[in-house]
């Protein structure tokens, strides 16, 4: 397909979308609504009649079909604030969602206008560049309107509550709103009193969903055969206070990956427990020593260290650490020769990885950056549909 | 044509025939009647008397061979552990709503904690709490804790001696532990003298930092910061520790009293078990909310702790989304094992008491981030139903949690009951027993019909409940305090109304 193919495949796919909006007032969750069952790839029969239709009226639907976002049909989740809820189902239809997406950041302009008049506001009350910056990047390609909001610099500074702030950011237009909080469960609370939907973008402790299918989906990739099921990923490191490692046991054990999590006891408090109550044909190990837990490894996934760890006692000194849990070319050595090296970032290179791994060839992390922002398209397209299918119910 | 009766008003007549009448202090437990005049008790006819000791063995339906009466009449109840609010947060609670609320709970005495603002920690704040009470028009007894330190700051110690003067029932920091360990032991020694106990919220503090739910594997799954068991379990030893020491080397005359409140875990009653078996002069309460609720709430489970829960690995079962701010209370929720434990420390009577820790807030301090959220339920109007949804599980027989409620934190009281209530109520002592000539304070229960609970039901302004919106078992259809209604149930003050007229006619 040349370029300008691809171009002319979008204005098809959207064009009969974009007619049935009244001017001046819908907004792309609209568009959205006309659009998934014309976009569908496995139909219904009511669908199947609705892409008739909408091919008679473009011609180039047909074979649009083909290289368009999957359909959002199935997708049932207003919002994304963990991924416990998710089925495999559903994380397959987002990595589906996020290779058609992928397939759009591959053109010279890798823009669409699915997101068109929708207002994505992005608060974040936690530094952040590269998740803040993926997400910015995934809506503007899908043509969204972005709207920033660092916590410092807005009334939240003042002692403003997040609920106030939430009902502020719809009452100013917002459709979709990324969050990222330092208290665990915060984007349950903004779901609570926001109508639109709230997209979690890391709480406390807790969750970060997009994270977790960015390296699913980084996986699905690099692995040989693109299978996850059956191999073994190790997340290493601060278990404890990792968000990134929560999200990605969930993810991964869903999907049947025998998934190991290793770091320094003080670091593991409760995971035992977790690992104990999984189910059969949910696999997640649980060990201090880095040795067992790299054997075999397929891929590993180290994580972020922080210096406040060693403040309130749970680890001696960040020497100690890299000596015992740091991931270099002479412990990778335990893993299968053709492991991956993952780390979500920002890396502390020379404690929880060595320098030569950072940038080694089967490091992967550069590709977990660019990942992420096809994730996220997907995502945010995703749950822009599911306003639509819900109200499709109602009205049925 | 006769009026529904007021708050506050005496009970001219009021006819109780036919129902189950459990009398705990007595050790009595049957069907027969109750018949209050003018505020006293004047007959109480035992027809089936259920011998000591005897068990129902299946609490919602039977006695000796018939099905038991629908109506429960007890001793109105007591709770060692409410929070008022009054002075400073009266937007959350007044010490007027808080006794409306009690009342409605079938409460016809609470023990106010001290942790207002600000704290009650001179004879003066103790005065104007008691001065509240008697303006609320509610005849439901209001016993103020002082606290045991000045301004509940955990250097030095309150105004205790004049404290206990004015009326004070006990000394507590609740709210916060007396983390200072010789600090404590001062006070366990100096309250004693005074013949008050020390009422002691059990917790470790570098333990608790931050912490926002139980640790264990819901706070593992949600990210929340562990509030370890150990750290009360700690508490509690230390506790239990200076105690001893206290009792051994100062003259009996010092006496020392601990009460330990709001126990939450298995190894806490265990902890307390051992030291009743010392002789240890100690005796503690939990919590309606401990008993049936548990960690697995926080997460969305809205199943009893006698009840299967949901794994964390099958959320998709939860009632309702996780970080629910109403689960969030000090000490937190446990797992279903430790709430199982205290069921059973009532039943072997290490735990003396069920208190409720009414706890409520606004919507302003609740509807935060989790961690933010004010901890604390608003739990005394649900007390009772949630109690009785553990004895209809068949958890404990229904006159043990009735003792719980009753006879069991009137003896943790004690004489202290005496002397603070002499002064301020001219009807003497707690007297949680079904007796004629007695003054009225009793509690009338439909065992057999359910309530719900609601923004409009609760009479608290604390709506910080995680059965909102739920029907709960066990209907309070009244209850009478010193020979005065209380609280009166809408359909309950019909028929009153129509049994007067029916009296004043024939």
């Amino acid at each position: 397909m040349t370029p300008g193919d691809a171009t002319t495949v979008e204005a098809g796919v959207r064009g009969d979308a974009a007619e049935a909006r009244v001017p001046g007032e819908a907004r792309s969750v609209v568009e959205v609504a006309e659009a998934p069952e014309a976009r569908s790839v496995a139909e219904a029969p009511e669908a199947a009649a609705a892409r008739t239709t909408a091919v008679t009226r473009r011609g180039a639907v047909g074979r649009a079909r083909t290289r368009a976002p999957a359909t959002t049909a199935g997708w049932t989740h207003r919002h994304l604030l963990d991924v416990d809820g998710l089925s495999a189902a559903d994380i397959d239809l987002v990595m589906r969602t996020a290779d058609e997406m992928k397939e759009i950041l591959g053109r010279p302009i890798p823009k669409v206008p699915t997101l068109r008049g929708t207002q994505v506001t992005i608060l974040f009350y936690e530094a952040s560049t590269r998740t803040r910056v993926s997400f910015e990047v995934a809506a503007k390609n899908l043509s969204a309107d972005v709207v920033n909001i660092a916590a410092s610099s807005s009334s939240v500074s003042k002692g403003e509550s997040l609920v106030d702030t939430i009902r502020t950011i719809e009452a100013l237009g917002a459709d979709m709103i990324v969050m990222r909080h330092s208290r665990s469960g915060a984007p349950y609370l903004a779901a609570q009193v926001f109508s639109g939907h709230v997209l979690n973008g890391g709480d406390g402790w807790h969750a970060h969903p997009t994270q977790a299918l960015l390296d699913l989906f980084t996986l699905r990739e690099r692995l040989p055969g693109g299978q996850v099921a059956g191999r073994k990923v190790v997340i290493l490191g601060d278990i404890l206070h990792s968000r990134v490692a929560r999200s990605n046991i969930w993810t991964l054990t869903t999907m049947g990956a025998d998934v190991w999590v290793c770091g320094p006891s003080t670091l593991l408090r409760g995971f035992d427990r977790w690992a104990a109550a999984a189910p059969d044909g949910r696999r997640l190990t649980v060990t201090t020593d880095l040795r067992a837990a790299l054997r075999g490894a397929h891929a590993v996934m180290a994580l972020r260290l922080q210096q406040e760890r060693m403040a309130s006692g749970l680890l001696p000194s960040l020497r100690e650490y890299s000596l015992r849990y740091g991931l270099t070319a002479e412990t990778l050595r335990w893993a299968r020769a053709d492991a991956l090296v993952m780390h979500p970032g920002p890396m502390n290179e020379g404690v929880e990885i060595g320098p030569e791994i950072a940038d080694f060839e089967r490091s992967v992390v550069t590709e977990q950056v660019a990942n992420g922002v096809a994730v996220r398209m997907a995502l945010l397209y995703l749950l822009a549909g599911s306003r639509t299918i819900e109200e499709e119910r109602n009205r049925g | 044509m006769g009026e529904t009766p007021r708050i506050g008003e005496r009970v001219e007549l009021l006819e109780l025939s036919d129902v189950w009448l459990i009398d705990p202090a007595g050790g009595r437990e049957g069907r027969g009647s109750l018949r209050v005049e003018d505020g006293f008790v004047t007959t109480v006819e035992w027809v089936d008397d259920v011998p000591a000791g005897w068990t129902a063995p299946d609490p919602m339906t039977t006695d000796v061979g018939q099905s038991r009466p629908s109506v429960l009449v007890a001793p109105a109840f007591i709770d060692l552990h409410v929070h008022l609010r009054e002075p400073g947060r009266e937007d959350a609670e007044t010490v007027a709503t808080g006794l409306a609320a009690a009342a409605h709970g079938g409460f016809g005495t609470v023990c106010a904690m001290a942790n207002t603002t600000p704290a009650i920690d001179t004879a003066g704040l103790v005065e104007e709490e008691l001065a509240a009470a008697r303006g609320s028009g509610s005849p439901v007894r209001l016993l103020p804790y002082g606290t045991v330190t000045a301004g509940r700051r955990g250097d030095t110690l309150s105004h205790m001696g004049e404290m206990a003067d004015a009326g004070a029932v006990g000394f507590s920091d609740d709210g916060s532990p007396v983390g200072d360990a010789s600090l404590f032991r001062n006070a366990l020694t100096y309250a004693g003298a005074l013949g008050r106990m020390l009422v002691e919220h059990a917790e470790e503090p570098a333990l608790t930092k931050g912490a926002e739910a139980n640790e264990g594997l819901v706070s593992t799954v949600l990210g929340l910061k562990g509030w370890p068991a150990a750290a009360e379990e700690s508490a509690v030893a230390r506790d239990l520790a200076l105690l001893a020491e206290v009792v051994a080397s100062y003259p009996a005359s010092a006496a020392p009293r601990l009460h330990l409140t709001h126990l939450s875990t298995a190894g806490s009653v265990e902890l307390v078990r051992r030291a009743k078996a010392a002789g240890l002069p100690v005796t503690c309460d939990v919590t309606p909310h401990h008993l049936a609720f548990h960690e697995g709430w926080v997460a969305g489970d809205r199943r009893f702790a006698w009840e299967a829960p949901v794994t964390p690995w099958s959320r998709g079962d939860a009632d309702a989304p996780p970080y629910d701010q109403s689960t969030r209370v000090n000490p937190p929720l446990r797992t279903p094992a430790d709430a199982l434990s205290l069921w059973g420390g009532l039943g072997d009577g290490t735990v003396d008491a069920i208190a409720t820790d009414h706890a409520p807030h606004t919507q302003v301090d609740k509807l935060v981030e989790f961690g933010d959220a004010a901890p604390g339920i608003s739990g005394i109007e649900t007390a009772f139903s949630l109690v009785f949804a553990g004895v209809a599980a068949g958890l404990l027989p229904l006159q043990a949690a009735v003792r719980a409620l009753t006879a069991g934190p009137a003896r943790v009281l004690g004489a202290t009951a005496t002397v603070a209530l002499g002064r301020r109520h001219p009807r003497g002592p707690l007297t949680p027993g079904l007796v004629p000539g007695a003054t009225a304070s009793l509690v009338v229960i439909d065992l057999d019909d359910t309530w719900q609970v609601t923004g409009d039901t609760l009479r608290s302004k604390g709506k910080n409940s995680p059965v909102l919106g739920r029907r709960l078992p066990g209907r309070v259809l009244a209850t009478v305090v010193d020979g005065r209604f209380a609280y009166v149930d809408a359909g309950m003050a019909a028929e009153l109304v129509t049994a007067l007229a029916a009296v004043r006619a024939g």
